[in-house]
């Protein structure tokens, strides 16, 4: 794989076509990016123009790869591909934008099935499972009740489609400058992908349905990866147990932490205070005692 | 000692003064103080014996039919590349008559100065400075090559400034010596200008190089006809002409400045700020007479320049005019004396310019003598008035001062040109010379005798004749010291102030006889390889003038001479006799009348009085605006350039500040915001190219 | 032309990871930030497996499997701080911790 990424240095090009054209790319990137941005939540939102510009933007980025795949072998998946990639990518865009943590959550799990249903198709049906069970069953319920928990305390807004929406949920920072870099970035990426075809020529990249061994069709992929696993990363297997331990016990000693009320607001302060060094008048509570909101102080003997 | 003596060990001549003012300076605040003058009284006593032993001696050899005229070298000074001075000096009768004239005038002038100054708090240091000065003259008239002459022009120029200045606590002290040093510094860029185009034309600036007749040095070289000097390597030929041509100019700024003619003379009658010796060596014996003595020294570079000598000729008459004129409405005793050393020295230009150096040489040493006694007279008097010096508030000092009062009569008499003393037969000679080039600066010349007679009468007239009026003594007379003239029966004319005079004033009386009946002094300079160069120049490029002879001392036959008294010498002396009449009449018979045609004659007095606006002029045009410029530049400085500099740092700490308000907010976001983007940015240049 | 289809994978993989970047450095809120970085781990399991599909290479599924179990631990955790935090200054915004500014 290391091998794979170092040939993707910039090296002379060859006459050869792009796969896809990187002008294409970077309207597309941009149109994407202005449409993520009207759609993110703050003062410019408007999520009917921003809905709209993606999802042209996506239509014809999609439009664009069926053409690229036309007429070949690998057509065997369907449209179940694409129907698959537009709920993931509209999934992962309304996670995003959507001001409702909860909301946020539930189209992350929406996006956990899609992908899930990405590796079905790519005949890795063990992570899908495993993507099924341990994100959207796990971690996404945590996130919901961690949610849930911490939306009981945050203030009201006024505004009536958004009552009950703390100011954090509806304004985001720097929409624009996250825009710009996150599509840049895409751009990047897609190029590199879509770059000409000699230069990926070299590698021996061979679709799934022909890739499997005769094994793996009769008991899927499960048991390859788990004899994969216990044969050749052992080590890595114990390690990553080890490793969920210990996250257990620190996650248990974080949450353990004792508050002295739930209600109660402290407010940290960085106060510089100067005060008698030695008791005046005699009083002992002339002197305060920092460190401790324990209102006992020392009684200093009577000489 | 005598003459071989003086020639082996010549670098005593310079080197003892110099020495005494070192110890002088180093030991005379604690040790010596009032003994301060010892050290500097023993080392010119030795050059001037020296000088007088080596004088008598040359004068022993020209009689015996050998002139010496003889180059020695002490060290090599300087040499770098093709360029090599050395130290060392060159003997010949120009260089003994004024090395007598220098360190025998010093000598006297010190000895007078140890009973002027007494008192003074910082003596020593004047005495240091006394020494330094005669170190720096005799090195420039001993000097064998320029750079010798123009260390001792640059010494005296400080010497004088630091002399002027003595008394710095007065702001108009301070600014006098910085006048004096800043207008001599004009005419010292001239003077090297030439030096540096004398080298750079003849590849030498040795005067004879290793002997006379070698000519291996520059001014034989410019005696030789430019086939000759091709042969000879080293010597610029191209650059010949145009050297010859402006040469002189160049070097007569020079002259012009140190001898204070016309355009720099304003700082003469500044200096006179000065303590009164001061004044008398430097600024009428010894100093201002050095151009005079390197037009004579130099005389090859300029005759071949009929110009440049009219140019000499009519700056010294136009000079000696003018600052006659301003003598005659001047009323503080040293200002008049000022002037008169301005017009004199203008006498002396008259004199090399209409080639006679040997009438000009004569009356530099003529001049020497009286010009010291007036000087050192007027100091007397001015210790005895307690500071005072306006002519008006004095009068009638022959009963307070009656051995200051002779010894000041024989001074103005042979100022004024009075027959048989000093002054008449060498103001003849140059008149003479003067009448031969052009009959217009005979006149000129002429008239202008009649007022030095005039104006110096005036002063005679008016301070020691008449009713007695001594003035009160001012209150605030810090100048001179902690002298106390309050009582009556002090003694004005302490004796070591008073023999220096006596000494002087014999010079006075006698000095004319050098010259009269029998040319000797012309004779004798006449033996100078200099002046017999310059002798064979002018009769080859000048005009003939009458007399040619004669005013280079090349008569060769004695017998040949001219008649010594001639219409022309007794037509002088009567103009004299009438200058002495004229101020009779107008100041001592009757004042009044003088101040009522000074009333008559408004505006002329007025200027007169003004001295022609030539300060205010010189104020106006060159000063002020060189001030504003300075003014100008300052602020320039100040607000524009140090205003971009500190532009500079302003605009990182704004670049900080903006960076600081933009960048670093605090939000852990933003910082992975700005980490992405130049991800981003890394990524498209390296992948997008 | 068979490569066509590893791209595809591999673009909806990109696509995900800028999203959930993007979501990453602009929402506000605390639990939103690690959803959205939970998002770009989805990403980042898409290309594993679309590698590891198209090179018959199994190392690219088992790291998958480890991926999982570093985002559950990495998930507990965070979200454990995210309560305390909480706490402290009974607000999920992230813009208020802003101490360590100039």
């Amino acid at each position: 794989m290391l091998g794979f990424l170092s040939t993707l240095q910039p090296a002379d090009a060859g006459t050869g076509l792009y796969l896809i054209a990187p002008t294409v790319i970077l309207i597309l990137c941009v149109a994407g990016g202005v449409g993520t941005f009207l759609l993110l939540p703050g003062r410019k939102q408007s999520p009917r123009l921003g809905a709209l510009l993606l999802i042209i933007a996506g239509l014809i980025f999609g439009l664009i790869l069926f053409r690229t795949v036309v007429g070949q072998a690998s057509s065997d998946t369907g449209p179940y591909f694409w129907i698959f990639s537009a709920i993931a990518v509209v999934g992962a865009i309304r996670v995003i934008t959507h001001s409702r943590p909860v909301y946020s959550a539930l189209y992350f799990v929406l996006t956990v099935f899609a992908t899930a249903g990405l590796f079905i198709l790519m005949y890795a049906e063990f992570i899908a499972a495993a993507l099924v069970l341990i994100y959207a069953g796990a971690i996404l319920i945590t996130y919901v009740f961690v949610i849930m928990l911490a939306a009981s305390a945050q203030t009201v807004g006024d505004r009536s489609p958004l009552a009950g929406l703390a100011e954090c949920d509806i304004q985001s920072r720097e929409p624009f400058t996250a825009a710009c870099v996150g599509f840049a970035l895409m751009g990047v990426l897609l190029f590199v992908i879509f770059d000409k075809a000699e230069r990926l020529a070299q590698f021996n990249f061979t679709p799934p349905a022909a890739g499997l061994s005769a094994d793996e069709l009769v008991h899927g992929s499960t048991q390859s990866i788990g004899q994969y696993l216990f044969q050749n990363q052992m080590v890595n297997f114990e390690l990553a147990g080890l490793i969920l331990t210990v996250s257990m016990v620190g996650a248990i000693v974080i949450a353990r932490r004792k508050v002295a009320d739930i209600n109660q607001r402290f407010e940290p302060s960085i106060e510089t205070i100067s005060a008698n060094a030695t008791p005046v008048n005699d009083d002992p509570r002339s002197i305060p005692v920092y460190g401790t909101t324990n209102p006992k102080q020392k009684s200093f003997p009577q000489t | 000692m005598d003459a071989l003596f003086a020639v082996k060990h010549s670098y005593l001549i310079p080197l003892l003064p110099l020495i005494g003012a070192i110890i002088a300076g180093a030991f005379g605040a604690k040790f010596l103080r009032g003994n301060s003058h010892w050290p500097i009284w023993i080392g010119v006593a030795i050059s001037a014996v020296m000088s007088l032993s080596l004088l008598f001696g040359m004068v022993g050899f020209w009689h015996e039919g050998k002139p010496l005229n003889i180059v020695v070298d002490w060290y090599t000074w300087i040499e770098a590349g093709s360029f090599k001075a050395t130290a060392g000096c060159f003997f010949d009768s120009l260089t003994a008559v004024m090395l007598c004239v220098v360190t025998g005038i010093g000598f006297l002038i010190t000895v007078y100065a140890a009973g002027y100054m007494k008192g003074e708090e910082v003596y020593f240091r004047f005495f240091a400075y006394l020494g330094l000065f005669i170190f720096s003259m005799t090195c420039l008239v001993m000097g064998n090559n320029f750079i010798m002459l123009y260390l001792g022009w640059e010494g005296v120029g400080l010497c004088s400034y630091l002399l002027i200045g003595y008394y710095y606590e007065r702001p108009s002290a301070v600014a006098a010596a910085k006048k004096a040093f800043l207008v001599n510094r004009i005419g010292d860029f001239g003077f090297g200008l030439g030096v540096m185009l004398i080298f750079l034309t003849f590849g030498t600036v040795s005067y004879f190089g290793t002997g006379v007749g070698t000519h291996t040095g520059v001014l034989e070289l410019a005696t030789l006809p430019l086939d000759q000097l091709s042969q000879i390597p080293g010597v610029n030929t191209s650059w010949v002409p145009m050297a010859m041509k402006w040469t002189p100019f160049l070097l007569m700024l020079g002259a012009f400045g140190k001898s204070a003619q016309f355009p720099l003379y304003v700082w003469l009658p500044d200096a006179m700020e000065g303590p009164t010796p001061v004044s008398a060596l430097i600024h009428a014996a010894t100093m201002v007479t050095a151009g005079v003595y390197m037009i004579a020294r130099c005389g090859t570079l300029f005759v071949s320049n009929g110009a440049a000598m009219t140019t000499i000729a009519a700056i010294g008459a136009f000079t000696a005019l003018l600052a006659a004129t301003i003598a005659l409405r001047q009323f503080d005793l040293k200002k008049v004396f000022a002037y008169s050393t301005i017009s004199q020295l203008g006498f002396m230009f008259v004199g090399v310019g209409c080639l006679a150096p040997v009438a000009g040489v004569f009356h530099l040493v003529t001049h020497a003598f009286f010009k010291a006694l007036l000087f050192l007279s007027s100091g007397v008097v001015m210790h005895a008035m307690s500071g005072e010096l306006d002519m008006r508030k004095m009068s009638g000092l022959k009963r307070v001062l009656p051995k200051t009062h002779i010894f000041m009569l024989v001074g103005c008499l042979a100022l004024s040109g009075f027959p048989l003393f000093s002054g008449f037969f060498s103001k003849d000679e140059i008149v003479a010379a003067a009448f031969g080039r052009s009959t217009f600066l005979g006149v000129v010349m002429l008239f202008t005798a009649f007022l030095t007679a005039y104006y110096t009468f005036r002063l005679y007239f008016r301070v020691f004749r008449g009713p007695l009026m001594v003035p009160h003594p001012p209150h605030d007379d810090h100048s001179h010291g902690s002298h106390d003239h309050h009582e009556e029966h002090h003694n004005h004319e302490p004796t070591l102030m008073m023999l220096p005079l006596a000494l002087l004033t014999i010079g006075a009386l006698l000095a004319g006889y050098f010259n009269f009946p029998t040319a000797h002094l012309g004779d004798f300079l006449g033996t100078s390889p200099s002046l017999t160069a310059s002798y064979e120049m002018a009769v080859e490029h000048t005009v003939a003038v009458p007399h040619l002879a004669e005013g280079y001392g090349q008569v060769a036959e004695a017998g040949a001479h001219e008649p010594m008294i001639s219409g022309l010498m007794v037509f002088s002396g009567l103009i004299s006799i009438a200058g002495i009449f004229a101020a009779y009449v107008l100041h001592l018979k009757n004042r009044r009348l003088d101040d009522k045609l000074a009333e008559d004659l408004g505006p002329l007095t007025r200027l007169l009085e003004a001295k022609y606006w030539v300060d205010e002029i010189y104020q106006a045009a060159i000063v002020n605006p060189l001030r504003a410029l300075g003014e100008f530049s300052y602020r320039f400085d100040r607000w524009i350039i140090d205003m971009l500099v500190n532009m500079s740092g302003w605009i990182c700490q704004l670049a900080g500040f903006f960076l600081k308000f933009t960048t670093q907010r605090g939000y852990l976001q933003g910082y992975g915001a700005a980490m992405l983007l130049g991800l981003a940015v890394i990524l498209i240049m390296v992948f997008m190219h | 032309m068979q490569l066509l289809a590893l791209q595809h994978y591999l673009a909806i993989g990109a696509i995900l990871f800028v999203i959930g970047l993007i979501g990453f450095i602009t929402r506000r809120n605390m639990i939103v930030i690690f959803l959205c970085t939970e998002l770009m781990f989805q990403g980042v399991i898409i290309n594993l497996v679309a590698f590891s599909r198209y090179t018959n290479n199994l190392a690219g599924q088992a790291f998958v499997i480890f991926i999982l179990v570093i985002a559950a631990s990495e998930a507990s955790l965070a979200l454990g701080l995210v309560i305390l935090l909480f706490r402290t200054k009974n607000t999920l915004d992230a813009d208020a911790w802003r101490e360590l500014k100039w």
